[in-house]
């Protein structure tokens, strides 16, 4: 059991998220069975009242969420003091065997709330708000994923044991290792360069195409692709290390906080890139959300390229 | 998600904060208390730790302690010789010091033993090793006090030396030779140096023994390698690092601040309570103006929005307001009584100032743990409120 005042303080917050996303998913269930816009019973004027406060509330949560889980990342690294052989918050996601599912379960949520809010947005701009029914769907099956994230998150702070030794950012990212992860070393650096940038130049391609669905496609092909090359690629140019690869340690001051960057322009791009395929939106709208995620994917591409480049311009070697 | 910020309803909002000017004071001072009084314990324990582990990074880097039948033990001078010859140390010495129970106010001294031509482990001992005198001349003795241990001698009339009680009942006078400065107050205060011989008299400890063993290694990476080495020599010592010391710090205060958050819980619990109580209880006149601003036009969302800048504004203000005067509370006036939870009392309480830390994490820390809880409490309050029925509170 770790209790410091930031995990107390996650902790907390996590309850009142509970609470109110408890009245949210009882609100989301009324409305998703019993919203009939053309009624003009009690009943359905009680609803449309409600929704509104579970969209704010969902809101709330979002909005909250999102620097929650920065200073999630802070706290796991300041816990990896702690904890004898992590130096990062790598290893305290690989301290119990919740951490990595946690994390994906974060950022699997954070993507589907953004999600909700466009379409909530795209929702309420209709005078006959034609997604209602649906967006109340999509809290309910968001509602248990949540769920489960913050009973997760409850557990996995409970099992972290402080004598226990974990393993290293060095070792859990390395060829050398026998996880999962490892497994991605195997792949060819070249092979997967021109799988990201084959990957980027479709995104382009599509962007001028306007064809919505691939565009779409491409971006999430480009969450993974991007991820996958950054941890066996890109990461050591950024820590200027051949052997170092974890996807962690560059969150830290060592490297001027460049992670929060990379992470957040990453997000945005293909938030917006998939935003395109998913929601059906006035024209005007998708153009923008269009230039929206190539601008930011963009600067993606061009942060990450500038390192390598630097750095052999810099050395005169590639690593 | 194109939320465009409206500054006429953020206008709106400040003005409705102004023209509720008791209730608005009230939430401002207790949350502003609430922030003060949290930001000041986490600024206060980041200071102490941030002391702290500037001092274990003046102590040594590996202790060797003798350990019999699970207590701490003197420990053979002669594994000194043993543990230079592993490759890597640099210099190892014996120590030897002891808590003296002075009972006459109530207090432990530190007694330290030096040795004049010795490799000092600590860079205060140069100085007096260089400065004083203390080895036998003329069977008179001396040592040097730090400034809490010279002033409680002082209280009990110790002037020129002082008694020392030794086991077998007999005195031995010692003089003080002068007051020494350390390059903090946290090591200095409580401590007395005098040479290792005097020591062993008053302590009645044995030529061959000494309390510990200090161990310098060239190269930081190593002292793992160096500990599991001396364990193996000696498998019946405990070895601590400097390392360990600091994790342990952390931990501790880790704990302190914890514990104060979880009986502060209840406190925001409280608040939340009262908060949800006050933006509940509308006034006729606070209808009205919903009533009206309805019937004018304004859409629910427009309503939800305003409240939300209205609880936005008023808590990040006491939220910075509170900051501020933790900072002001803190550093410049060293936290006065909150001092005393994580210092401890005791007679020779070091008393020292807490330096300046800018944490951006206790920042956000505080943050999360009342904006958005200020924010929950209003939610459903102002959803009533923007969901009135514009004819029915105007009739």
């Amino acid at each position: 059991m770790i209790l410091t005042p930031e995990v107390l303080a996650i902790l907390i917050l996590n309850a009142i998220f509970a609470f109110f996303g408890i009245i949210a998913f009882v609100l989301s269930v009324r409305i998703f069975l019993a919203w009939d816009l053309n009624s003009v019973s009690q009943s359905q004027y009680i609803l449309e009242k409600q929704s509104f406060l579970t969209a704010t509330i969902i809101k709330y949560i979002f909005v909250i969420k999102v620097p929650l889980f920065l200073f999630f990342i802070f706290t796991l690294d300041k816990i990896s003091n702690v904890l004898t052989g992590a130096m990062c918050a790598a290893g305290v996601v690989d301290a119990t065997v919740y951490g990595t599912y946690l994390f994906m379960l974060k950022i699997l949520n954070i993507y589907i709330f953004a999600y909700w809010l466009v379409l909530h947005n795209e929702d309420i701009k209709h005078e006959n708000q034609p997604y209602t029914k649906i967006k109340f769907g999509i809290f309910i099956v968001a509602f248990f994923l949540f769920i489960s994230e913050l009973i997760l998150e409850g557990i996995m702070f409970s099992s972290i044991d402080i004598d226990k030794m974990v393993s290293c950012c060095g070792t859990l990212y390395s060829s050398s290792a026998t996880s999962a992860i490892s497994s991605i070393f195997a792949i060819d650096t070249d092979v997967l360069l021109y799988v990201f940038y084959g990957n980027f130049a479709f995104i382009i391609l599509f962007y001028f195409l306007k064809q919505k669905y691939l565009f779409a496609i491409s971006n999430l092909v480009f969450i993974i692709s991007s991820i996958v090359s950054l941890i066996v690629f890109f990461g050591t140019y950024i820590y200027e290390l051949p052997t170092h690869h974890c996807p962690f340690c560059f969150l830290q001051s060592d490297y001027y906080y460049v992670g929060y960057l990379i992470y957040a322009l990453l997000f945005i791009g293909t938030f917006y890139g998939l935003v395109t395929g998913f929601v059906k939106n006035s024209k005007e709208n998708i153009i923008k959300n269009y230039k929206i995620s190539m601008l930011f994917n963009f600067l993606y591409v061009i942060l990450l390229s500038l390192y390598p480049i630097v750095f052999y311009i810099k050395n005169g070697v590639w690593l | 998600m194109k939320n465009k910020i409206n500054v006429y309803l953020i206008e709106y909002a400040i003005n409705a904060i102004l023209r509720q000017k008791s209730k608005s004071f009230f939430i401002v001072f207790v949350f502003t208390l609430l922030t003060f009084l949290l930001t000041s314990v986490f600024f206060i324990t980041n200071s102490i730790r941030y002391e702290l582990d500037s001092t274990v990074d003046t102590l040594p880097q590996i202790i060797v302690q003798k350990i019999k039948a699970g207590r701490h033990y003197d420990i053979d001078v002669d594994a000194v010789d043993n543990i230079l010859e592993i490759a890597g140390v640099s210099d190892a010495v014996a120590r030897v010091w002891g808590y003296y129970y002075f009972a006459n106010a109530g207090v432990n001294f530190s007694v330290v033993g030096i040795e004049q031509y010795e490799n000092q482990y600590k860079n205060s001992f140069d100085k007096i090793a260089s400065k004083f005198d203390l080895s036998e001349i003329d069977s008179k003795v001396s040592m040097v006090v730090g400034h809490g241990v010279k002033e409680t001698m002082h209280d009990s009339y110790y002037k020129e030396y002082f008694n020392f009680i030794k086991p077998d009942g007999t005195l031995k006078r010692v003089n003080i030779a002068g007051v020494f400065e350390a390059d903090t107050q946290l090591e200095s205060n409580d401590v007395i140096v005098m040479s290792k011989d005097t020591i062993r008299e008053i302590f009645d400890i044995d030529e061959s023994k000494a309390t510990d063993i200090v161990v310098k290694v060239a190269n930081p990476e190593e002292i793992p390698m160096v500990v599991s080495k001396i364990k193996l020599i000696y498998p019946d010592t405990r070895i601590i690092s400097s390392e360990d010391l600091k994790v342990s710090y952390q931990n501790i205060f880790d704990y302190k601040s914890g514990i104060f958050l979880a009986l502060f819980i209840i406190s925001l619990f409280t608040f939340f309570i009262i908060i949800y109580d006050k933006s509940s209880g509308l006034s006729s006149e606070e209808k009205r103006e919903i009533g009206i601003l309805k019937a004018i036009g304004w859409r629910v969302d427009d309503v939800l929005k305003e409240k939300f800048y209205e609880s936005f504004i008023i808590s990040f203000f006491a939220y910075t307001l509170g900051v501020g005067f933790s900072f002001a509370y803190v550093y410049i006036f060293q936290a006065p009584i909150l001092q005393n939870i994580f210092v401890g009392y005791s007679q020779l309480k070091t008393s020292f100032e807490l330096p300046f830390i800018f944490d951006l994490q206790t920042l956000f820390l505080v943050f999360f743990l009342s904006v958005p809880i200020y924010i929950a409490a209003t939610i459903i309050p102002s959803w009533k409120v923007a969901t009135l029925e514009a004819d029915e509170v105007i009739r």
